[in-house]
């Protein structure tokens, strides 16, 4: 019941909370924020519901260096044991291009493997854009920091 | 009276210019810019024709996981000892006025007296304003399959 209520929620907030205001930086700001937040998310609780409408279908994702489709993407998350990944967001900066924006920022990306936690940061840039009254992704990848 | 049709079609032609382009001449063109800006700037090391490519707030995420803006991969091209980028397997996705546009990379280059090669992925995000497409993201990674 609680997954039904927060996907009520995000289809609430993602469309009907932006309508009208792509000349409101700030409250585009604040969805595209709001929209990293609920796909880390819905990323950790394997709830590929939320994450299907965040995704634009067309969606170009490059993950570890590969590059994988929505569907692609979507089936990892479902199958994937999170309790053995964890993702800590540690900023997000979102800068807004119209009715595109990216949003840049950091991550900590811990691992369970083989009883031990590996951790590595990330930088990634995602690209949003503004469809059919609400904010969609439609880009994303990230580089491990090395330096 | 033809004062007036004229006025229109220079009205027509203005609003075409501004018009976002079809898809196969959209594509053609954002592969020729990726082109100019991944294969012959790096050679000619012609600051003003990548400056003109790169929008005012263009951001970098480089392979090494650094975050570049405009200023700082301008001052990077000029400083750069040698570079060779050699893009393949590009792909243009169209999301209105918006593209991204994805590829594998090696670079060839020298920094410091060394002599390095990388390969990697890539993914440029371009925005279609004022009549002409901007590079506004990029993104570097290591890796490719």
């Amino acid at each position: 019941m609680r997954a039904v209520i927060r996907w009520f929620f995000l289809v609430l907030f993602s469309s009907v909370a932006v309508w009208g205001q792509q000349g409101d930086k700030g409250g585009s700001v604040a969805t595209i924020r709001a929209l990293e937040h609920e796909w880390a998310e819905g990323q950790s609780r394997n709830d590929t519901r939320v994450l299907d409408l965040i995704f634009d279908n067309a969606l170009v994702y490059v993950e570890y260096g590969k590059l994988v489709s929505k569907g692609e993407y979507l089936a990892r998350i479902k199958r994937e044991n999170s309790e053995l990944d964890q993702i800590a967001f540690e900023g997000v900066t979102v800068h807004i291009f119209g009715s595109t924006a990216l949003a840049t920022g950091t991550y900590c990306e811990r691992e369970l493997r083989s009883g031990k936690t590996e951790q590595r940061r990330w930088r990634f840039i995602d690209t949003w854009v503004y469809k059919k009254g609400s904010w969609v992704l439609v880009a994303a990848g990230s580089a491990p920091i090395t330096r | 009276m033809r004062v007036f049709h004229l006025a229109l079609a220079f009205l027509g032609i203005a609003v075409a210019d501004a018009q976002i382009p079809n898809d196969f001449d959209a594509e053609s063109k954002l592969m020729a810019m990726e082109h100019i800006e991944k294969v012959q700037v790096p050679r000619t090391r012609d600051v003003k024709v990548l400056d003109a490519m790169l929008d005012d707030g263009f951001l970098c995420v480089d392979v090494e996981g650094g975050l570049l803006n405009k200023t700082d991969v301008l001052a990077h091209l000029r400083a750069a000892d040698s570079l060779e980028f050699i893009p393949n397997s590009m792909a243009v996705e169209l999301q209105g006025d918006t593209a991204i546009v994805t590829g594998l990379y090696r670079i060839r280059g020298a920094g410091r007296g060394k002599p390095f090669v990388r390969r990697g992925r890539f993914v440029d995000t371009w925005l279609y304003r004022g009549g002409r497409w901007v590079a506004i993201a990029s993104l570097s990674t290591p890796g490719g399959n």
